[in-house]
């Protein structure tokens, strides 16, 4: 039975060693030795003392993703969005069959990547790489440097990279589990998270801060921000009860402006109020901002434009770090000079608004109180259902449909609820499926969305939900009829 | 003649559901008999559900870059399974990076897909070559 306990060292040993043996590569990662390389990191090159200093002084930081087969090429990729894309945080982005544990794939990827001369692999396979690979990474770079994926099980991935130097780690164990994974029980990745964060916990007991951030934009489609600061939340507090104090709650943008603000400011209020409701005061918290997460124009100067607005919108939310798009997401993998065009675009956009600030405070108070009240019913329920435990309550609240993330692809996500933008572009609930949300916020999202229906001359309708889909791909934010 | 059968699925280790809900519904609309495997499709996987559902097609969805990997020797299983006639389609943002359609296109048919779609695709679109393509498979079966 899964609950929300510190796991025991003992435990925690036993689990290690078999951890290490599922890859060549993992045996003979020793933590004392990872903590020691740790140690000779630079205080300005850590990822929590850059977000830390973030919040303290008001700035934001940029962050773009990046991650290719080979080691030199990653080196060389990373140190131009260094340079010529003026990132403040580097990424190193795992590919997808490392994210599955399928490191002999990955393995045939390097090799055919080798013979090719380009990158057949979407990302970084550090696993194989090793401890040796990873460290010539972090050695090559001047900026804190996180490991972003979509991992189920990262055991060995944290193992590796953490020991290697890696200063941040993504993910969490419903956060990269539902939206990243089909067969993978929810008790079993909220457990293999527990093993990280308790790994995390480790290092920092030993004084090395690792920062941790779970994965907000979920499926990055139409995702009500109630939903995923339910689950940020929960990821949360998990984390820094296994030992973690530094850590970085996510939201992808939704495109309404003031819900896009409202979301940015209730996070942080609910995430503070529930950490230390729960009893936790010694930790650092911190926010990040998703530009545009859904499908992307093809032509490269509506891209930029969607990521130029996600820019602005963040400027006025005022996250500590924006993780920022390419002109050539609808195409795939960006090259490096398209990912840095991204982050050039974003920087000028954030600099320029810096000092500006956004007032319609009305909307914008009336929606943080909405996203607060649909917080604490989903919250309130998970917390029942595991009579009082996180951890067994979200999966409890998982199979009863309380947490259900749209468009998921796991089979232990119910998939009832369905998202729709009203007549102002906010995302609210069409279908509601089984979460647990009370009478009069449910009757606003109707009102809502009867706002839109009447607009359009058009019953409320899947097919809205599809246009919506493909709104921002075919140049509008809502999907108004043709 | 009952309505045909055809196998979707996003193929690999690829986890997009999204664009493979979607086309659930649009192709369901449209009058197939769809049979969807979701995401993080194998290849027997795809061939042992056309085999059992008496697929007229296979759509192979990939979104993340690994498709040119992924999608390669399936005609060959196909072929060696008794699938010989059968229509693969593929479709998304099949290699890394982004390349010329025209491009992706001639590789994928090299490695005997019938069509190659764009990940903007007109699904319409697709519904009518789909229909046609069966139509013709089955005049010359006939």
């Amino acid at each position: 039975m899964i609950s929300n306990e510190t796991i025991d060292l003992k435990e925690f040993e036993t689990i290690r060693n078999e951890v290490l043996e599922t890859w060549p590569t993992g045996k003979g990662v020793r933590i004392e030795d990872g903590i020691r390389y740790q140690k000779r990191i630079p205080e300005e090159k850590r990822f929590s003392a850059a977000m830390k200093t973030a919040r303290d002084k008001g700035r934001i930081l940029l962050q773009p993703r990046a991650g290719v087969a080979l080691i030199d090429e990653h080196i060389k990729l990373l140190r131009y969005l260094e340079t010529e894309g003026e990132a403040d945080l580097l990424p190193t982005t795992i590919d997808a069959y490392t994210r599955q544990n399928r490191y002999e794939e990955a393995e045939k990827g390097i090799e055919r990547s080798k013979a090719a001369g380009s990158s057949l692999l979407n990302g970084f396979p550090a696993v194989n790489h090793g401890v040796d690979g990873c460290r010539r990474v972090v050695d090559a770079v001047v900026s804190p440097i996180q490991v972003r994926h979509g991992t189920p099980d990262a055991r060995l991935l944290a193992e590796i990279t953490l020991a290697a130097g890696f200063s941040s780690f993504e993910g969490g164990g419903i956060s990269y589990n539902i939206p990243y994974a089909k067969k993978v029980p929810l008790e079993k990745s909220i457990r293999d998270w527990q093993y990280v964060d308790r790994l995390v916990g480790i290092y920092e007991e030993q004084g090395v801060r690792i920062n941790r951030e779970p994965f907000g934009p979920l499926t990055g489609t139409l995702v009500p921000p109630f939903i995923s600061h339910t689950i940020g939340i929960i990821e949360g507090l998990l984390a820094l009860r296994q030992g973690v104090k530094s850590i970085t709650l996510g939201y992808g943008q939704a495109g309404n402006i003031l819900q896009d603000i409202a979301a940015v400011t209730s996070l942080r209020e609910l995430a503070e109020e529930y950490f230390k409701r729960a009893g936790f005061e010694d930790y650092e918290f911190t926010t990040v901002f998703h530009q545009w997460m859904g499908g992307f124009p093809e032509d490269e100067a509506k891209a930029f434009s969607v990521i130029a607005w996600g820019a602005a919108v963040a400027a006025f939310a005022k996250p500590e770090k924006i993780i920022v798009k390419s002109p050539h997401e609808a195409m795939g993998i960006p090259t490096k000079e398209a990912n840095a065009q991204g982050l050039r675009a974003t920087r000028q956009i954030v600099s320029m608004l810096a000092d500006q600030r956004l007032f319609d405070s009305l909307t914008v108070r009336r929606e943080v109180e909405i996203i607060k009240r649909e917080v604490r019913c989903l919250m309130d329920k998970v917390y029942e259902l595991g009579r009082g435990d996180l951890a067994a309550g979200s999966v409890a609240a998982f199979q009863a449909g309380v947490l259900d993330v749209p468009f998921a692809p796991s089979i232990y996500n119910l998939g009832k609820v369905l998202p729709m933008r009203d007549n102002e572009g906010f995302l609210r609930i069409f279908h509601k499926g089984n979460l647990p949300l009370d009478n009069d916020v449910m009757a606003y999202h109707r009102e809502k969305l009867g706002e839109r229906a009447k607009a359009e001359g058009r019953e409320i309708s899947f097919q809205m939900v599809t246009d919506d889909i493909y709104a921002v791909s075919k140049g509008k934010l809502i999907g108004r009829p043709r | 003649m009952s309505d045909p059968a055809i196998v979707l699925g996003v193929i690999g280790a690829d986890c997009h559901s999204v664009g493979n809900k979607i086309m659930d519904v649009f192709f369901s609309g449209e009058g197939f008999r769809v049979v969807n495997l979701g995401v993080m499709v194998s290849q027997l996987e795809f061939v042992d559900a056309a085999i059992e559902t008496d697929a007229a097609a296979i759509l192979v969805s990939s979104l993340y870059g690994h498709g040119e990997i992924d999608c390669q020797g399936l005609r060959d299983l196909c072929i060696e399974k008794g699938l010989d006639r059968i229509i693969l389609y593929a479709g998304g943002n099949l290699v890394v990076g982004k390349t010329p359609g025209a491009e992706v296109e001639e590789k994928f048919r090299a490695m005997g897909f019938d069509r190659v779609f764009r990940p903007d695709v007109d699904l319409k679109e697709a519904a009518a070559l789909l229909r046609s393509d069966i139509e013709a498979r089955r005049a010359e079966a006939s």
